[in-house]
């Protein structure tokens, strides 16, 4: 008999160890926890796309598919904003700082922000899905001049839960103007009310044809936010949505996130419309 | 005075609501409207009180509400340059479905609502090119309010 | 390989056995288990289904004596050779708490080395799409690689076809063209051998052959040709992609729907479907937890879910899901269909649904645009007059 072989060195299966270093509330149900990998060579050579996700495992309880929310330039902590929703986010959220986890990674398509050299942006966030666009957001201010007018649109069902407020200032400090409108408030909110549709409808465009356009939110929310911004000259090829379904294995090869010919973990979730549109409104597809 | 009605000529001409209209149509809308300025805090008409006026956001940012026992007023949109408010006036009873406030600094367009329905009467093609327009800001908002209804985000509540 | 046709005896079919044994293989193959062809451990070839042929039709199965000893007179049953390649549960992972944390590994056991005997055309057919699915991505399965690289394959020409069959439909068959190490072609008094590999040709080095005969090269493409002519169903695939994709909202989805059970049996018995899912299994003691890979079904209920619902929430999307996947989108995920056209998916359906059947009444009928949905028949203007 051969003697056992050694693991393949790229086994898709094998999860690094990786340590919490900070885990914060966010808003209600979400918070955000900051992972470093326990191995030098690992953290030095691991790097990611804005847009990408990791799989963060807990031993015993499974694993979950997380957007990196961190700043891409920012290597040495692996920042992922997280909502509760079931038994491995629970835990997750319990864990206390130092606490030893496993990750693989990262996987999926990227928000092209190479291809926003020199031209007007428009992001429009719903809900948590601005954590996926965070290090659309740290990367455009790090590089802002190769960038004309760069807007933000934050969506919320109401102002408790517009995520990274407490940045906003910064951001618009560094040259993005960031507008935010929420489903519901009380009379104490002095600000926007009104769908993300609505603001978008109002933004000034100089150059819509030319303007590139990223959203990410509830699926409904991105499908008007395209239909909006078709209404108002961007074009089709132009504008990039983030899809959503249960992924199990993140390498294309278990069938769970399959949307049409679509596998999400690794033909997305970051879509250009026009590959998806044909698929986007067939029901229960 | 001419200067005055030029410059609200010119106001009509700029919002979102006068596109595709003709000289002649804005002139005969400038002639039944009047400038309105008004600062933070200010309401603009209120929920059940009987309103002519049709209102054009030129400038600025209004808050609509809807009082409810127990919960007080309500908001649930803001609107601002180039939207309409208090369509019931040219379509309804004119009685007002919500509250209006002022949140920022304004400039409205005030239209009587008893002179536009006569004017649709009497100008058939403006009257046309008005209702289109009115039904568009409001397929907009029907479309707005469902999204609303939807309650999409309600996910991020645990 | 153009190497001459060699003939065996039929007695030397014990010695092939016996010689890959004694090289340290697995020998598997058809043999009979709870009244059906399954594949399971040969150890010669008494354990093959000698004398016994199937019969197939929608959601029917049954075994039958031959008036001969034959012993490959049968065609394909439930199994399909995944169950040794990808198999139904295998370890994919491990985790270990230590007292610096977690520690994940991968498992490093060699895996057995099969020698697959008794391998059909359309099996090989749905091992080259496997082989795409698992080894022709950006992430390549350790576990298929493993045992694929290692399978020592002894094809079989078919002799005969089930009234399941449309391999011919599918161009994947019945004849065994490349993709093996050995073919068979069994005869009255024994086996035509052709060599597909250098593997192969040194496996019938060490076997009692001779060249082939002119008479008995006959006698195997007529046996051939048998196989050919008994095959009667058909699947016309012209433009199925299209046809498929464009009609996603066709009245048939619905019908189907009110047949189909959702029992998943066709994704258990389609030799191309991979499906699967990872849980965890841990030890009693919490500290060693293994990650297994269990196949899994796009008609589980929960298979395909958002925010803890359901996105395929009924069987008519479901069904939808897996007869798209395999004869459409399949074509843009993999370059080919995913269907081999061997028919198992409709011998096993309980209500024995037919998805040759369900292709050609999407064909037959004129597409519902979703512009101007009619009443199914009817124009506008007869249902208002």
């Amino acid at each position: 008999m051969k003697p056992a072989a050694t693991a393949h060195p790229h086994n898709p299966w094998l999860a690094h160890s990786v340590r919490i270093t900070r885990t914060a509330p966010a808003t209600p149900g979400v918070f955000t926890c900051d992972l470093t990998f326990d191995d030098a060579a690992v953290r030095k050579e691991y790097s990611y796309r804005p847009g990408q996700f990791n799989m963060l495992y807990l031993p015993g309880l499974g694993e979950i598919a997380i957007s990196i929310s961190g700043d891409p330039d920012l290597r040495d902590v692996v920042s992922h904003t997280i909502r509760e929703a079931g038994n491995v986010t629970n835990a997750l959220a319990q864990l206390p700082t130092d606490s030893s986890i496993g990750m693989r990674g990262p996987f999926g398509s990227h928000w092209p922000v190479e291809d926003c050299v020199g031209r007007d942006v428009v992001l429009v966030a719903g809900g948590i899905g601005l954590a996926p666009l965070r290090p659309v957001v740290c990367h455009l201010l790090t590089h802002r001049d190769a960038f004309k007018d760069v807007t933000l649109i934050v969506g919320s069902r109401e102002p408790s839960g517009l995520l990274y407020s407490a940045e906003y200032e910064d951001w618009r400090a560094g040259g993005i103007d960031v507008q935010v409108t929420v489903d519901r408030a009380d009379s104490l909110w002095h600000g926007k009310i009104g769908m993300v549709t609505n603001v978008l409808d109002r933004i000034p465009l100089r150059d819509a044809k030319h303007t590139i356009l990223m959203t990410c939110g509830p699926e409904v929310m991105m499908w008007y936010t395209v239909q909006m911004a078709l209404g108002r000259g961007l074009s089709a090829e132009s504008l990039y949505v983030s899809l959503e379904r249960n992924m199990n294995c993140a390498i294309g090869l278990c069938g769970h996130c399959q949307f049409g010919p679509e596998f999400l973990c690794k033909d997305g979730p970051i879509f250009c419309y026009d590959q998806v549109a044909s698929i986007l409104k067939i029901d229960d597809l | 005075m001419t200067s005055d009605s030029d410059s609200l000529l010119k106001l009509i001409a700029e919002t979102r609501f006068a596109e595709d209209m003709s000289i002649g149509q804005l002139e005969c809308l400038s002639r039944v409207s009047r400038l309105c300025m008004l600062s933070p805090g200010t309401i603009l008409f209120r929920e059940g009180d009987i309103e002519d006026n049709v209102f054009v956001i030129s400038t600025g940012h209004i808050r609509l509400s809807m009082n409810v026992p127990g919960r007080g007023g309500v908001p649930f949109l803001t609107t601002g340059p180039g939207e309409l408010v208090g369509w019931s006036g040219l379509l309804g009873d004119g009685r007002m479905t919500a509250t209006a406030t002022v949140t920022e600094e304004t400039t409205l367009i005030a239209m009587s609502g008893q002179k536009l329905r006569d004017l649709c009467s009497s100008e058939q093609d403006l009257g046309y090119v008005l209702l289109k327009r009115v039904a568009q800001v409001l397929s907009q908002r029907l479309l707005s309010t469902r999204l609303q209804l939807l309650d999409l985000f309600a996910e991020c509540r645990t | 390989m153009s190497l001459p046709v060699l003939f065996i005896a039929r007695s030397e079919l014990d010695q092939l056995i016996r010689t890959l044994a004694d090289d340290g293989y697995q020998v598997v193959g058809p043999t009979i288990d709870q009244e059906a062809i399954v594949y399971g451990d040969i150890a010669s070839a008494e354990d093959l289904p000698v004398g016994w042929t199937d019969i197939q039709e929608p959601g029917k199965y049954r075994l039958e004596r031959r008036n001969d000893e034959a012993c490959f007179g049968y065609v394909v049953g439930p199994h399909s050779w995944k169950k040794y390649l990808f198999p139904p549960v295998t370890l994919v992972a491990s985790a270990d708490r230590t007292k610096t944390g977690w520690q994940m590994s991968t498992p490093e056991a060699e895996p057995p080395r099969y020698a697959f005997l008794g391998v059909r055309a359309c099996e090989l057919a749905a091992m080259k799409i496997q082989d795409k699915v698992f080894l022709g991505g950006p992430f390549v399965d350790p576990t298929y690689q493993r045992r694929r690289s290692a399978a020592f394959i002894i094809a079989v020409n078919c002799t005969q076809a089930a009234a399941t069959c449309f391999c011919t439909s599918m161009n994947t068959g019945p004849r065994c063209n490349a993709g093996f190490d050995l073919a068979l072609t069994e005869i009255a008094d024994g086996f035509l051998m052709e060599i597909g590999s250098e593997a192969g040709q040194a496996l019938a080095a060490r076997l009692t052959t001779a060249p082939a005969t002119s008479e008995q090269l006959d006698r195997g493409t007529s046996a051939r040709q048998q196989a050919v002519d008994q095959i009667t169903k058909q699947m016309d695939t012209t433009g199925i992609r299209d046809l498929l994709m464009n009609n996603l909202r066709h009245p048939q989805w619905e019908d189907v729907a009110n047949r189909c059970l959702s029992c998943t049996n066709c994704t258990m018995v389609c030799p191309t479907c991979f499906c699967s899912s990872v849980n965890e299994v841990p030890d009693l003691t919490g500290d060693h937890i293994d990650r297994e890979r269990s196949w899994d079904s796009c008609f589980n209920i929960d298979f395909s879910y958002m925010n803890g619902s359901p996105t395929r929430n009924s069987i008519q999307s479901r069904y939808r899901q897996w007869m798209t996947h395999k004869l459409a989108t399949w074509q843009d995920q993999f370059g080919s269909s995913g269907c081999v056209g061997c028919g198992r998916c409709i011998t096993w359906c309980p209500v024995g649904i037919d998805l040759t059947q369900e292709v050609a009444a999407i064909r037959s009928s004129p597409s519902i645009s979703p512009a101007t949905e009619q009443v199914a028949g009817k124009s506008l203007e007869e249902t208002e007059s």
